[in-house]
This record gives structure tokens, C-alpha cells and sequence, in this order.
């Protein structure tokens, strides 16, 4: 047993992918945005936190797949795995009129193992939460949405909401760590 | 002290009677546990799926425990409810699981079921809804009083839950 098992340090982690696709029965021409969120221990040391993707048009065979291949590249340090990054993505669509509407959020864990990994996140959106609204929302065009999308990352106060699943997001990690394992952390590599 | 963290989430339910569902979940673990950040309950957002067969919560989960002992291991209890087009929500499953002793990345299906009560409780639930529900749910994760209870099978609620585990073999646990 070394002292450096016992002693908090600081590990790294790294994560490299992409945003690759997307299926949306119902909808077309849509852009995703992402954000990683993490908990109060963590920093990014390099890459964005943010980024919003190019407006995307269905592909015209039977896979009707919406393609971003949208990059990311982000690497994180922490001293304590409570808090591991988180990735929400949103995706957004133009309606008839041209407005901006939100087709689906969605949000997963950056992979605890290191490798390549493939995740399919379930996009949902919230629905109004009374027939009044259902009316208005659909007179104005304005549908329900998330002020902050980064509410999602967090458990508590989603008792309130309804939400209807209606696509999904494909999404890429390669995951590299440094230091994690001379912490005495067990991850199962 | 040796560590645990459950980092995931309450993903998703599937081939309940109805798909407007929601889950309340909390976790439970032995006197030699403690909590040391993160939530241990919650209740997930009603999701009414229009893409698949499956009704998704996403819900994260991200619990770090300390442990003098592994006496008591923690483990999730789900109650799965159904919120139907009147706005009432009513019990349709009782589950637990463990939580994996393996470190890495699982997938946990969770099985639930239902109390059923005599003809003309079955009779009411059909035509109104509602149905018989336990009183106190320490039947759900206790063993011994079990054998009183006539139950139905209900869906599965699936987990992804990562197991990192800390110091465990320094005191001798091999996990």
C-alpha cells in the first residue's frame, strides 16, 4: 500500500467524439446544441464547454437519419468522481413559420470506463402542463421549453414536469484517464 | 473509510399496462453506510413516449457512500406510478435491486409487481382505477413478511449504473 492510494489527488480525464446522428420520426432540418455539466470539484483544463452544430437535413433513404458528425473534445480534472461530467444536448428545429422550436433534450454521463463507447440518448420535450396552455401553445406556436437546459443534469425537482420522448441522438466518446487508478479508484479496466 | 460511487441513471420502463409513467426511487444501505454527497431519492418526470415502446426518465443518478462494512449493501427501491389523462396517479409496480458489486458499467433490470386483493377489488381497480397498494412498503425490500402477499407481475425498470469502488481491498474486500 503506497501513501499516494490514501491521498486525494487530482486525476485527468479526456474525452474525445462526436455527435453523430440523429432520428426524429416527425421532424426535419435541425441543429443540436451540447453542454457539459459537472459537479463542484470538477474543471475543464482544455476544449468547450459549449457548441452548437450545423442545421441538418434528413437523409433521403429508408434510415431517415438526421447526420451532424459534430466534434468533441473536452478534458476535465477532479479530485472526486461525485459530480462526473454529464452531456446535455438539445435539439432544435425550424417550424413552418420558421420559428425555432425544440424537438428534444437530452442527457447522458460521459463514459466511467476508459475506451470507445457508443451512447443512444432518448430526446424528450416538456409538455404543457394544462389543456389551457395546450391551446395557447398551440395558437402562438410557442411550445414549452427549458430556460436552462442544465436543470437536467440534476435530479431533484422533476417531479413537476411531463415530458414526451419523441427521437433519439447517437453519440461517440473515447475516453481516456490519467492518474485515476493511483488514487486507489476501482473503475472495473 | 472505503468508498462507493454510483454514478448513472434511472433510464427507462418498459411493458407496463400503460406508457404514462412515472417512478419514485430512492436508496437504501445498512447501518456501516453513509451518505456522503448526492441525493438518495427522488422522483423522476412523467413521461408519456411517442418514439418507442419504452417510457424514458434519463434520470441521473450520482450517490457517494462511505463504508465501514459491507454488511447492508446498498440497493435502489422503485415504485413505478401511472398518471393517467385525469391527472390521478396511482401505483402500478414495487421493486427493488441491488446495486452491482462489480466495479464498471451494468445495465440493471429491475422487475416489479403489484398487491392484488380479492375479486371485488379487482373488480373496482378494472372499471375505476386505483387497486390495492401496500400499506407500508417495507415489504418491498424485507423478506419476511412476504409470504402473506398474493402479487402480479408487472414491467421491468432499467438502470445504467457505474460502479466506482475505493480502498475496498485495503481492507481486505475484494470486489
Amino acid at each position: 500500500m503506497t501513501d499516494s492510494e490514501t491521498a486525494s489527488g487530482v486525476f485527468l480525464v479526456s474525452a474525445v467524439g462526436q455527435i453523430e446522428k440523429a432520428h426524429f420520426p416527425n421532424f426535419d432540418n435541425m441543429y443540436c446544441k451540447y453542454v457539459f455539466v459537472c459537479g463542484p470539484d470538477w474543471e475543464i483544463v482544455t476544449g468547450i464547454e459549449e457548441g452548437i452544430s450545423q442545421i441538418a437535413q434528413k437523409s433521403q433513404d429508408e434510415r431517415q437519419l438526421v447526420v451532424w458528425n459534430f466534434p468533441l473534445d473536452v478534458s476535465f480534472k477532479s479530485t472526486n468522481p461525485h459530480g462526473w461530467p454529464q452531456l446535455i444536448v438539445s435539439v432544435y428545429g425550424l417550424d413552418t413559420f420558421g420559428n425555432d422550436v425544440v424537438r428534444g433534450y437530452g442527457v447522458c454521463h460521459l463514459p466511467l470506463v476508459n475506451g470507445q463507447s457508443s451512447q443512444k440518448i432518448t430526446m424528450f420535450v416538456p409538455e404543457s402542463s394544462s389543456m389551457l396552455q395546450k391551446m395557447t401553445s398551440w395558437l402562438t406556436g410557442r411550445r414549452p421549453e427549458y430556460v436552462d437546459a442544465r436543470l437536467l443534469a440534476r435530479g431533484d425537482g422533476r417531479e413537476v414536469t411531463r415530458v414526451r420522448s419523441q427521437g433519439c441522438v447517437w453519440v461517440n466518446f473515447n475516453v481516456i484517464f490519467k492518474d485515476f487508478h493511483q488514487y486507489g479508484f476501482e473503475n472495473g479496466n | 473509510m472505503a468508498e462507493l460511487f454510483i454514478v448513472g441513471q434511472l433510464c427507462s420502463a418498459e411493458r407496463f399496462p400503460a406508457k404514462s409513467l412515472f417512478c419514485k426511487w430512492s436508496i437504501h444501505a445498512g447501518t456501516n453506510w453513509k451518505i456522503i454527497s448526492g441525493h438518495k431519492e427522488g422522483q423522476t418526470q412523467v413521461d408519456s413516449p411517442s418514439y418507442d415502446n419504452r417510457t424514458w426518465w434519463c434520470h441521473p443518478i450520482d450517490i457517494h457512500f462511505a463504508s465501514k462494512g459491507i454488511q447492508g449493501w446498498p440497493k435502489f427501491h422503485v415504485q413505478v406510478y401511472h398518471y393517467d389523462s385525469y391527472g390521478r396517479s396511482e401505483i402500478y409496480g414495487y421493486g427493488f435491486c441491488y446495486v452491482p458489486t462489480t466495479p464498471g458499467t451494468h445495465t440493471v433490470d429491475c422487475h416489479t409487481w403489484r398487491p392484488i386483493g380479492n375479486l371485488r377489488d379487482e373488480f373496482r381497480r378494472f372499471f375505476l382505477g386505483g387497486g390495492a397498494q401496500l400499506k407500508t412498503p417495507d415489504f418491498v425490500y424485507c423478506g419476511t413478511d412476504r409470504y402473506r402477499l398474493h402479487t402480479e407481475a408487472l414491467g421491468t425498470v432499467r438502470f445504467r449504473l457505474n460502479v466506482i469502488a475505493r480502498n475496498f481491498r485495503r481492507y481486505g474486500v475484494e470486489l
